[in-house]
C-alpha cells in the first residue's frame, strides 16, 4: 500500500462518516415532515434555534478533543455565560447589550485557556481538572444569579431566533448562526497553522513537539476556543429562553450531549481525528430525536430510552465496522 | 523566586533546608497515602475547629454515613479507571436498584437486596459487552446506559415500581443506623467489609493483577494469551454490583427513594478515586487511596455545611480543592 493511497483512504473514511451523519440527519427531516400534518417554517425555526447551544458546545467540544483533551466543564462554561448574559443585559441600552455579549465570549475564552495552561503545566489529566473546573465555574454562575430570571434586549433575541420576542420568527437568522460560526470554525482548524497543529497534538503529542511545535501553545488555544464557543452556546441560551437558568443538572447534561454530539459526529475521543462538520449534524439529529419520538407517539420517557439505545447503537455499529475491517487487513 | 532575595549567608542553612525537603519529597512520592492522612487530619481538625460538637462520636457518624456510600460507588470507579475504563451510570444502576429493593422490601430484606443486586449485574454486564466486545467507548457506553437507565426507570416509577419508594426496615436499620451506644454505624461496617474484599481482590488474586495489567497495557496482556474482554466484562460487572449495594444503602439513609437519589454521587465518586491516587488512564492506583479521598470529600462537605456559605461558594471551593490535591499529586508523583 503506497502512502499516498492510505492518506487517501483514510481521507474517505473520514468524510463517509460526515457524509453518513448528514444524510442521516437529512433523512430524519423527510421523515419528520411526514410525521407531523404541517411540516414548515414553525417547525424549521423551532429545530434550528433549540439545536443551536448544543451544537456550539459541540464544535468546542470537537476542537479540545481533536487537539487531544476532553473538557467536562464546558456546559459549566455555558451556565456561566448564560447568567451573566440575563443578569447584566436586563434592561440595558443595545450598546452595553453588545459590549457585555463581546466580553463573555472572549471572557470565557480566556478563562477556559487558563484552564488548559493548568493542564499543561500541572500534569494532571484533562477530565480530572475540567471536572473540578466545572464545580468552580458552576459555583460561580450559582453566585452570580442565585435563582432563575433576568433577561435579554430583543435584538439579542432576534440575532439567534429571528424574532425579537424569541417567539415564531424566520428561520434564516438561526441558520445562519449556524453556519456563520461552523465555517469560522472549520476553516480555521483546517486552514490555519494553528488548526492544523490541533490535529498534530491530538494524533502524537510527541511527535507534534519532535517536529517543533509548541505542544503548550496549541493546547491553550484549544481550550480557548472551547471556551469562546460554550460563552456563544450561553448567549443563545439567554437569546432562546430570554432567562438565565444557574443549575448545576442544566450544565452536566450540557456537557455529556456535547460528547454524545462530538462522538456520533466521527471525533475520536483518542484525538487528532475528524471534523467539526459531522458535529454539527448529530447535534442536530439529537435535538430533533425529541421531537420526533415524541411525533411518533412515544412519550418522553421511552423517547430517552431510544436516544440511549441510538447512541450505544450507533457506536457499536462503529465498533463493528471498525473490527471488520481490522480482519480484512 | 526565592533564590534571588535571599542573601548568601543563609546558603548553607537553606541548602540542609532543600536536602532534607527533596529527601521528605522522595518519601512523600513513595508514599503518597500519607499526604492524603495529612489532608484527612488537617480537614477534621478544621472541621472540629469550626463546630466543636463534631469532634465527638456523633459528629464523625454523619460523616461516615455520608462517606460510606460514596467510597462504594468510588470503589466501582477505582476498579473501572484501574482497567483505563469509567462509569457514568455507576449513580443510575444505584437508584435502579433502590427502585427495585424498595419494590420488592415487601418479599423480605434478604430478596429486596438480591434482586437490587441483579440490577447491578445486568447493567454491568451489558456495560462490559459495549465497551469490550462492540468497543464502544467506555465514556459514551455508559453514559448511554445512564440515559437508558433514567428513562426506564422514570417509566417504570408510574407502571410496574408505582409506590416503591420505602425499603425494608432491615435495609433502613443497616443503613442508617449504628451500634455500640451509637456510635458506629452499620453502613460503615458494609463499607469496611466490601473495602478488604476489594483491597484483597486487587492486591492479593491473579485477577486483580490483571485488572492493573489490562489498564497498564492491555495489547501485552492480550498476546500474553489473557481473555482480556473476560478482565473488562468482569470489571463492569463488579463496579455494577457496587453500585446497587451503594444504592441501596442511600434508600435505606434517606427513607425514601426517588430519581435523583443518587445523581449528585457521580462526579465526587471519580473525584474520590483521582485524589485517592488512581490514574484514569489505568494501570496506576488502588482502593486504599479512594477510601481516604472518599472520607476527605466527606469532611469538606461537612466543613463547607458548618460554614454555611451557600451552594454556590460551596462549589467553587469544592471544585479548587479537587484541583488543587489532584495537582499536588501529581506533581508529587512525577518528582518520584
Amino acid at each position: 500500500m503506497t502512502p499516498t493511497l492510505s492518506v487517501w483512504r483514510r481521507a474517505v473514511a473520514r468524510n463517509s462518516w460526515v457524509l453518513g451523519v448528514w444524510l442521516l440527519l437529512g433523512g430524519l427531516i423527510v421523515w419528520y415532515s411526514t410525521l407531523i400534518p404541517a411540516f414548515g417554517q414553525f417547525q424549521i425555526v423551532s429545530i434550528s434555534k433549540n439545536s443551536l447551544p448544543l451544537i456550539y458546545l459541540a464544535i468546542g467540544q470537537a476542537i479540545i478533543v481533536i487537539a487531544g483533551g476532553i473538557d467536562l466543564s464546558l456546559g459549566s462554561l455555558l451556565l456561566l455565560s448564560n447568567v451573566i448574559a440575563a443578569r447584566f443585559m436586563d434592561d440595558q441600552p443595545l450598546g452595553i447589550v453588545f459590549l457585555v455579549a463581546v466580553g463573555v465570549i472572549i471572557a470565557i475564552g480566556l478563562l477556559n485557556g487558563l484552564t488548559g495552561y493548568v493542564i499543561s503545566i500541572s500534569g494532571v489529566p484533562d477530565i480530572v481538572v475540567t471536572l473540578a473546573t466545572s464545580y468552580i465555574w458552576s459555583g460561580l454562575a450559582l453566585w452570580i444569579l442565585p435563582s432563575p430570571g433576568g433577561g435579554t434586549a430583543p435584538e439579542m433575541r432576534w440575532l439567534f431566533t429571528g424574532s425579537p420576542s424569541g417567539i415564531g420568527g424566520g428561520y434564516g437568522m438561526p441558520i445562519l448562526m449556524i453556519i456563520l460560526p461552523t465555517l469560522l470554525i472549520f476553516v480555521i482548524s483546517r486552514h490555519s497553522r494553528i488548526g492544523l497543529s490541533l490535529y498534530a497534538i491530538g494524533s502524537h503529542s510527541v511527535a507534534a513537539r519532535l517536529a517543533g511545535l509548541n505542544v503548550r501553545q496549541a493546547k491553550i488555544v484549544s481550550y480557548a476556543i472551547g471556551g469562546a464557543m460554550a460563552g456563544l452556546a450561553g448567549l443563545a441560551t439567554v437569546a432562546i429562553t430570554g432567562t438565565g437558568d444557574p443549575r448545576f443538572s442544566v450544565g452536566a447534561g450540557a456537557t455529556l450531549n456535547s460528547v454524545a454530539a462530538i462522538v456520533l459526529g466521527g471525533v475520536a475521543l483518542t484525538g487528532g481525528e475528524g471534523s467539526v462538520l459531522g458535529v454539527v449534524a448529530t447535534a442536530v439529529t439529537l435535538i430533533m430525536l425529541n421531537p420526533i419520538l415524541i411525533a411518533m407517539g412515544i412519550d418522553s420517557n421511552s423517547a430517552q430510552v431510544i436516544q440511549g439505545v441510538l447512541i450505544a447503537g450507533v457506536m457499536m455499529f462503529g465498533g463493528v465496522a471498525l473490527l471488520l475491517r481490522e480482519r480484512r487487513s | 523566586m526565592s533564590q534571588s532575595t535571599q542573601s548568601p549567608r543563609l546558603e548553607t542553612p537553606k541548602a540542609r533546608l532543600i536536602g532534607l525537603s527533596v529527601r521528605s519529597l522522595a518519601f512523600v512520592a513513595d508514599n503518597p497515602v500519607v499526604v492524603l492522612v495529612a489532608v484527612l487530619a488537617i480537614l477534621v481538625l478544621v472541621a472540629g475547629n469550626i463546630q466543636p460538637r463534631y469532634l465527638t462520636a456523633a459528629g464523625l457518624r454523619t460523616t461516615l454515613l455520608q462517606a460510606a456510600p460514596l467510597g462504594i460507588l468510588a470503589g466501582a470507579q477505582t476498579i473501572l479507571m484501574l482497567t483505563g475504563g469509567i462509569d457514568l451510570s455507576v449513580t443510575m444502576i444505584a437508584t435502579g436498584a433502590a427502585y427495585v429493593a424498595a419494590n420488592q422490601s415487601p418479599n423480605g430484606a434478604a430478596v429486596a437486596i438480591l434482586l437490587g443486586i441483579v440490577v447491578g449485574v445486568v447493567a454491568g454486564s451489558i456495560n462490559g459487552v459495549g465497551v469490550t466486545v462492540f468497543r464502544v467507548n467506555p465514556l459514551i457506553m455508559t453514559l448511554a446506559m445512564s440515559g437508558i437507565l433514567l428513562g426506564l426507570f422514570t417509566a417504570w416509577t408510574q407502571t410496574i415500581l408505582q409506590g416503591s419508594t420505602q425499603v425494608a426496615g432491615l435495609i433502613k436499620t443497616i443503613s442508617a443506623g449504628a451500634f455500640w451506644d451509637n456510635r458506629i454505624p452499620y453502613s460503615v461496617v458494609v463499607w469496611a467489609v466490601l473495602s478488604l474484599l476489594l483491597i484483597w481482590l486487587l492486591r492479593r488474586t491473579g485477577w486483580g493483577r490483571l485488572i492493573y495489567a489490562v489498564g497498564d497495557n492491555e495489547v501485552a496482556v492480550r498476546l500474553a494469551g489473557v481473555r482480556v474482554w473476560q478482565v473488562r466484562i468482569s470489571a463492569y460487572i463488579v463496579a455494577g454490583i457496587l453500585g446497587a449495594i451503594a444504592g441501596i444503602l442511600l434508600a435505606g439513609r434517606t427513607g425514601a427513594v426517588d430519581l435523583q437519589l443518587a445523581s449528585t454521587f457521580l462526579l465526587p465518586s471519580v473525584a474520590a478515586a483521582v485524589i485517592g491516587g488512581t490514574s484514569i488512564f489505568g494501570g496506576v492506583g488502588g482502593y486504599a487511596g479512594t477510601i481516604l479521598g472518599a472520607l476527605i470529600l466527606s469532611v469538606l462537605n461537612s466543613i463547607l455545611t458548618f460554614l454555611n456559605v451557600g451552594q454556590a461558594i460551596q462549589q467553587v471551593v469544592y471544585g479548587l480543592i479537587v484541583l488543587a490535591l489532584a495537582w499536588g499529586y501529581a506533581g508529587l508523583t512525577r518528582r518520584g
